[in-house]
């Protein structure tokens, strides 16, 4: 099943660096604060959850992250090293991806085209479609996604087909974090369960994923750890597996203090 | 099982309660051969493929040519077009529904995780949300479901399909599952522990097919067994008869969430294992420890441990029950013999010593989905099969 593991992620002592780190990450849109000296970790065979109100800050963090955003202040930290993070392109190579929120996928182009919009395989000048397909099943297959087949339309799909087709996109060149901005939004719950298990698989092949939700039902389910975030400041790390419904609400809705039962600051 | 109508000795009711007889086997095994049948109910060869023959005309059971030992037979089942009957298995952090058609073939699955200390009525309204889905998805129509088996981590009472034990499912206590459930979706709901159905499933389509003693034992988030006594589950009072995990075993031991102390689940449950590890490994999620019990000293070392403890709780349960097979499930057992091979050493190193031999302990052979598939198995037995020519069976 691990078909895609990352290396390095399987020993058990490969925990203990991040793969990504924000360290005091501050960003304004002129004068709303969007970001207010935020520190997150993200590590390998790791859920981390972002949640929070409308206007949090969650899709700035996951921008910040993902290289499509850089802060006004604070350190990007990638392996240990500062980095600056100045396009999407910059941060895939460094082994950050993003699946999309509106998942920009092509509905007339076929699940093989759409994965590798951008970044056909060629060989000899010529695309090498019977590559692209194999490798776009074997990524589909990783994810155990239920698709017609792999030359199906976009169109055909169901959101959360659709869905699973953004994410084996943004899984291509294997990298080590996913962010995943509001991936079961607007979907049946159906939907949601493929999507869901599939974040689960993600992470079971050894990537660290950045999840950003307002589902809290979805996020509690998923996550390994949940970050809450109030009003651009961090209002709270907490232990998914330790958690209840009522302390992580209690800290988005900022009633009471910010770390509470189970909480530990990263 | 149908008792005969009121008047006993006559032709016709003695017709009647042979139909009824034939279709609750039916119902209970899902497919059987004619010869089959003939053990299971004790009629004869005639009777029994003169009423098969019957049934089939009448669209209610469905036969097809088969092979046992060799020689040719006929196997019976429940006609397809009779309807639909799900399982639904809650477990500590995930949600399984199945939908089967009434030969017990499951025809569409669907798993969901779920938060910790998930609720009760999101939960089930979820799973009312998903039944609609995957039964539209089959092109069926929701009122083709003819029931429901729902299996909940904590002992339920079968009666009142409550859970009838405090601090064992946050969220949970004092809502009547079955009643909810059935009132949502219109169709008899069947609620049960979920080690009872795992055990169930097991019995009856798996690793403990043909035995009529046994014992089931779910190790995941925490531990129960399903006590499977003369081919049935023993269920006790209000449910609650196999709840091992509660079985003290360490004096003095770490408190547990059902409120006493040294329960067998402080010792064996994910979160005793898991923290075990965090030391060395930092985090790990039960399914983390499984992936690496094969490779990894450390995990592989917690694991042994956890199969030694199981292996001497369960001697108990064997000294009492005596069953033909030790059936072992739930996400722990997918660690396959890291966890069996001790767990099968200490058992038998406890074990009184009979003529039978050493009892077999095994994998659970529908893995991860014995609880569902328990469900489905629970749901056809509660589902009401109408005969069309005679009276109404199951509950």
């Amino acid at each position: 099943m691990s078909t895609g593991t990352v290396a390095g992620a399987e020993k058990g002592t490969a925990r203990r660096a991040p793969l990504v780190a924000l360290r005091g990450v501050t960003h304004s849109f002129g004068a709303v604060r969007a970001l207010v000296d935020v520190d997150l970790d993200v590590h390998a065979r790791e859920v981390v959850a972002v949640v929070g109100d409308n206007g949090a800050g969650k899709s700035t963090l996951a921008a910040v992250v993902a290289g499509a955003l850089v802060p006004d202040a604070g350190e990007v930290v990638v392996d240990g090293d500062e980095v600056a993070l100045t396009s999407p392109a910059e941060a895939r190579r460094l082994g950050i991806a993003m699946a999309f929120q509106d998942l920009a996928l092509c509905d007339d182009l076929d699940i093989v085209e759409n994965i590798f919009l951008g970044q056909e395989l060629r060989r000899g000048g010529v695309l090498d479609e019977v590559a692209m397909e194999s490798e776009a099943e074997r990524l589909l297959a990783s994810l155990a996604a239920r698709v017609p087949s792999v030359r199906a339309p976009v169109a055909a799909l169901s959101g959360g087909q659709r869905q699973a087709v953004a994410i084996a996109r943004s899984l291509l060149g294997d990298p080590r974090v996913l962010v995943l901005d509001e991936p079961t939004a607007a979907l049946g719950v159906t939907q949601t369960a493929e999507v869901l298990n599939i974040v689960e698989r993600v992470r079971d092949q050894g990537h660290g994923v950045l999840l950003v939700s307002h589902s809290m039902t979805d996020v509690q389910a998923v996550a390994d750890r949940i970050v809450v975030l109030r009003r651009g400041r961090l209002n709270g790390v907490f232990d998914a597996s330790r958690t209840g419904y009522e302390d992580i609400i209690a800290a988005i809705t900022g009633v009471g203090p910010g770390l509470r039962r189970g909480g530990e600051r990263s | 099982m149908a008792r005969d109508r009121a008047t006993p000795g006559s032709q016709t009711s003695l017709r009647e309660a042979n139909r009824a007889r034939i279709l609750s086997a039916v119902q209970q095994r899902g497919s059987l051969t004619q010869v089959e049948l003939a053990g299971v109910t004790g009629l004869s060869a005639a009777t029994i493929s003169n009423i098969v023959k019957e049934l089939t005309v009448a669209g209610v059971l469905a036969t097809a040519p088969t092979s046992r030992s060799g020689r040719r037979a006929q196997e019976v089942s429940l006609a397809r077009n009779l309807g639909l009957v799900a399982g639904v298995h809650f477990a500590e952090r995930s949600l399984r529904v199945a939908v089967a058609d009434v030969s017990l073939r499951v025809v569409a699955e669907q798993r969901l995780p779920l938060p910790y200390e998930h609720r009760a009525d999101e939960g089930l309204d979820r799973v009312g949300m998903l039944l609609d889905e995957m039964v539209d998805s089959l092109g069926a129509a929701p009122d083709e479901v003819l029931a429901v088996g729902v299996g909940l981590a904590a002992p339920v009472d079968t009666a009142t399909g409550t859970v009838s034990a405090d601090g064992v499912l946050h969220g949970w206590e004092g809502v009547a599952v079955g009643a909810q459930l059935g009132a949502r979706l219109g169709v008899p709901v069947r609620v049960d522990n979920d080690a009872n159905l795992g055990g169930l499933a097991e019995l009856r389509l798996g690793a403990a097919r043909g035995a009529r003693d046994a014992v089931y034992v779910r190790v995941a988030q925490g531990v129960g067994i399903g006590v499977l006594v003369g081919g049935r589950v023993v269920h006790g009072r209000v449910g609650a008869a196999g709840e091992i995990g509660h079985l003290p075993v360490v004096d003095d031991g770490e408190p547990c969430r059902c409120g006493n102390r040294g329960c067998l689940e402080t010792v064996v449950g994910s979160a005793a294992l898991t923290a075990r590890v965090a030391g060395t490994h930092g985090p790990l999620l039960l399914r983390d420890l499984v992936a690496r019990a094969h490779d990894d000293d450390v995990v592989r070392a917690v694991v042994e441990d956890a199969g030694r403890v199981l292996g001497r709780a369960l001697s108990g349960a064997c000294l009492l029950l005596d069953p033909e097979v030790v059936v072992v499930g739930g996400d722990l057992a997918r660690a396959g013999e890291v966890l069996l091979g001790p767990l099968r050493t200490a058992l038998h190193a406890r074990a009184l010593r009979t003529s039978a031999g050493p009892v077999p302990v095994v994998a659970a052979q529908l893995g991860e989905q014995a609880e569902v598939r328990g469900g489905v198995v629970a749901a056809l037995e509660a589902a009401r099969v109408t005969v069309g020519l005679g009276p109404e069976v199951g509950a």
